[in-house]
């Protein structure tokens, strides 16, 4: 009973920063600030979500592949965020603040 | 099989080691005991576990696996920290976006062992607001969503903790 309470709970804020991270990417002015915006779900989310699942089963082999649903997603969503943004930035996108640097240096 | 000179010590300890994750984690993934999975089950690991010393043969740089306890007390801190840094970019997403102050900087990664530099460009990119660009030998370029962060990252707290919780074994 107290384990579905704290469940729904961690559930709840799973869903809250999920969205607060769909809404960060429409809001965030550039790429790589998008990036951060998607971080949020990327890590936060999965470890309150995945917890709040884990909570209800009963402990058995399910719990321990919802751990490992847990530990791989945490080590190849900042891999997959990074490749992302290393290509951008190898393929020439600034970030918000060369683009306003080399504007200044425009207008000089 | 192997004559001596090819297999030390080391090795079959290490390559005992991965036999032994690895049965343990195709049982908890299966949960099957039938004969017919558990030979499956045997050929995969036998497979794996060849490739891993070929590929060691190779290269030459075997992963050790190390996890002790202070990895985990690392692991532990750094969730606090995606914890906190999610907050700040929470109240970034919801308040007003002219608060942004997004900030690009180079961190020297040469105080770190070369096996842990993975772990500290993905500990970077795992925490919300900061986000590792890109990573040579000696700098990780950290892009981050506001300026206070990379003053944390610059204080190389993160990364002592990196080079203590994985650097005993070398």
């Amino acid at each position: 009973m107290i384990l579905e309470v704290i469940s729904t709970i961690l559930l709840i804020l799973g869903a809250f920063f999920s969205l607060t991270g769909a809404i960060g990417l429409f809001r965030f002015p550039d790429f790589f600030t998008r990036v951060h915006a998607a971080s949020v779900t990327d890590s936060i989310a999965t470890i309150l979500i995945i917890t709040g699942l884990i909570l209800r089963t009963d402990f058995d082999l399910v719990a321990v592949k919802l751990l490992f649903i847990l530990i791989f997603l945490l080590l190849t969503s900042p891999t997959a965020s990074h490749a992302l943004a290393k290509s951008a930035r190898h393929g020439g996108l600034l970030t918000l603040a060369e683009i306003r640097e080399s504007k200044k240096g425009d207008n000089d | 099989m192997y004559s001596k000179s090819l297999m030390d010590r080391k090795t079959i300890i290490y390559l005992t080691t991965w036999t032994l994750i690895l049965a343990i984690f195709w049982l908890l993934l299966s949960g099957y005991f039938k004969p017919l999975l558990l030979g499956f089950g045997l050929v995969s690991v036998a497979l794996v576990v060849l490739l891993i010393w070929r590929m060691d043969k190779t290269d030459k740089e075997p992963q050790q696996l190390s996890f002790s306890l202070r990895f985990f007390r690392y692991i532990v801190w750094l969730i606090g920290q995606v914890v906190l840094s999610s907050l700040e970019v929470t109240k970034l997403v919801w308040g007003s976006s002219k608060k942004l102050s997004p900030a690009t900087a180079k961190l020297p990664v040469t105080d770190i062992p070369e096996h842990s530099r993975v772990l500290y460009a993905n500990s970077i990119t795992m925490t919300p607001g900061t986000l590792s660009v890109d990573i040579d030998d000696d700098y990780v370029t950290v892009h981050a969503l506001d300026e206070k962060s990379i003053k944390s990252l610059q204080q190389g707290e993160m990364a002592s903790k990196i080079a203590k919780a994985t650097g005993e074994k070398n």
